[in-house]
């Protein structure tokens, strides 16, 4: 299982692929430094960082990239089909992977995080928004793990479900937010660190359940796709 | 090709017909990234997302053609543009990959390279199919809102005339959109061979660049508010709009840097077309 996850660690940030995933929080951060910096109230710039580029792009986006990229890029070469074939049960395999991709996105996201939360408010917020993210990124994680299986082109379905279920739809429609992970995000540390800043719009024991649900049954739905996963010649 | 190359003939009969130069392989390349662009002589699946963003963006039209005919105006040439941004950013995520990442995660370069085709020509041919796809993903549907605007109006040929007036730098507008997502995501494509990571990276470059402009909009500086469109592509191509439109109500003040702007844009262009010249001509002088 250390080597499942040795392998995956490697053939994401083998070459410079990991450096896809660095201009996105140093983004971050610096926009939260500039606004601090030139004394603008938090309650103004704190709507616009956190919410709309922390949570809603960031966290998201990074998640996507490395939750598709520790199984799905191995469906798409074929080299998949390495670990297969090792006498592993696919259980281990799938934990591995996941295990990869949430430590992966939890470090990319909630250190940024917690430095604007530093910024903008207090150290509590700055925690609040850490641990918002470990959660938010292993609910993702295990979504975008098994929409790589579900589908040859998981990226372009999890770019659907972040644009347009989280992006469009949950600004609009109340009802679609109860499945987006990114309110949950929100909700939660807005839990732990009431400020004016966010604004959560899902109940906490939603928030709470509806990540456990993510989390475990993307995690249990993709170990029981894995373990009857064929591999399709067909590249389209 | 010339006989004294031959190392060792086992007899097969040589091509002695016209060999097509440069501009047809152009051409070819160009067609066929067209088709590919949507779908066309690929599998059903690769046809889904093209046609889904396409689908809609033609639903918004003919709604809008609809309620025109009723007097309800939805949208004009450039709202429509502007309503559709997310979409065309979606559109290119699926198609810039399709179009340079397959490429070099097959390792077909070299034998492109072979023929007599510069690096210039393929990027122009990638980048001109691109340009294009993204032009009819806009500008069809801005036809029917013609149509539908030209078939209902109440003055003859004279409203028919003004209405197509409206049009063209409607269409305009549409070009400055492609051009610029074209050239920057075939840039950001060409970075890798993975269509996931492409897909992925092309869409953060266009996110992240949004909340910079709303962080720019709260800076203690008038400067700061004029300049903050420059941050990302979207409200690049609407300070153009407000430069050359002169003051629409766009959300933006862009002051007296209208002119910023259009410079900004051809800046941006060109340096992508350059950078994925020079990206190419290193592969091809392989």
């Amino acid at each position: 299982m250390s080597t499942v996850a040795y392998i995956t660690v490697r053939g994401l940030f083998g070459r410079r692929r990991a450096l896809l995933l660095l201009p996105l929080p140093l983004l971050l951060m610096a926009l939260a430094a500039i606004c601090r910096g030139y004394d603008v109230k938090p309650s103004d710039w704190g709507q616009p960082v956190i919410v709309g580029l922390g949570l809603a792009v960031v966290l998201p986006v990074i998640a996507l990239i490395v939750g598709t990229g520790v199984l799905g890029s191995e469906v798409d070469d074929g080299t998949i089909i390495h670990i297969l074939t090792k006498p592993l049960p696919r259980r281990d395999i799938i934990l591995a992977k996941l295990l990869v991709a949430w430590v992966v996105t939890a470090l990319t996201t909630a250190v940024p995080l917690f430095v604007v939360g530093l910024l903008a408010d207090s150290t509590r917020l700055g925690v609040a928004l850490a641990i918002a993210a470990v959660v938010g990124s292993l609910a993702y994680s295990a979504l975008f793990l098994l929409l790589s299986l579900v589908t040859r082109r998981p990226v372009l379905l999890g770019l659907v479900y972040v644009l347009v279920w989280e992006g469009l739809l949950g600004r609009f429609v109340s009802g679609t937010r109860v499945l987006s992970i990114e309110q949950y995000v929100i909700t939660l540390a807005d839990k732990i660190a009431p400020t004016g800043l966010l604004d959560g719009k899902v109940s906490v024991p939603v928030a709470i359940v509806m990540s456990a649900i993510f989390a475990l049954g993307g995690t249990i739905y993709a170990i029981n796709r894995l373990g009857s996963f064929s591999m399709a010649g067909e590249t389209s | 090709m010339s006989e004294a190359g031959v190392i060792h003939d086992i007899g097969y009969q040589r091509y002695t017909g016209p060999r097509l130069g440069r501009a047809s392989v152009f051409t070819a390349m160009y067609v066929h990234g067209l088709r590919a662009a949507f779908g066309f002589g690929r599998s059903a699946k690769s046809k889904i997302f093209p046609w889904m963003v396409a689908g809609i963006a033609l639903l918004i039209a003919v709604i809008n053609a609809a309620l025109k005919s009723r007097g309800i105006t939805l949208f004009n040439y450039f709202q429509f543009v502007d309503t559709l941004a997310w979409l065309v950013i979606f559109f290119v995520a699926i198609v810039a990959p399709e179009l340079v990442s397959r490429d070099m995660r097959s390792g077909v370069l070299p034998l492109y390279f072979s023929r007599p085709l510069r690096a210039a020509d393929y990027v122009g041919a990638k980048v001109a199919a691109l340009v294009t796809a993204v032009f009819l993903l806009l500008g069809a549907p801005q036809l029917i809102m013609f149509l539908g605007a030209a078939f209902t109006t109440k003055t003859g040929m004279r409203g028919v005339w003004d209405e197509f007036l409206r049009l063209l730098p409607g269409w305009g507008y549409s070009l400055l959109w492609a051009f610029l997502f074209a050239s920057l995501s075939l840039l950001i494509a060409s970075l890798t061979g993975k269509r996931a990571f492409a897909a992925g990276g092309i869409v953060a470059a266009f996110l992240m660049t949004a909340p910079v402009v709303g962080v720019l909009n709260v800076l203690p500086s008038e400067t700061a508010h004029h300049l903050s469109g420059l941050a990302s592509p979207m409200s690049l191509v609407n300070g153009i709009q407000i430069w050359l439109r002169d003051g629409v109500d766009l959300g933006l003040d862009v002051g007296r840097f209208g002119p910023i702007y259009g410079i900004e844009w051809v800046c941006l262009v060109a340096a992508c077309l350059l950078l994925l010249l020079a990206r190419y001509r290193k592969v091809a002088s392989l």
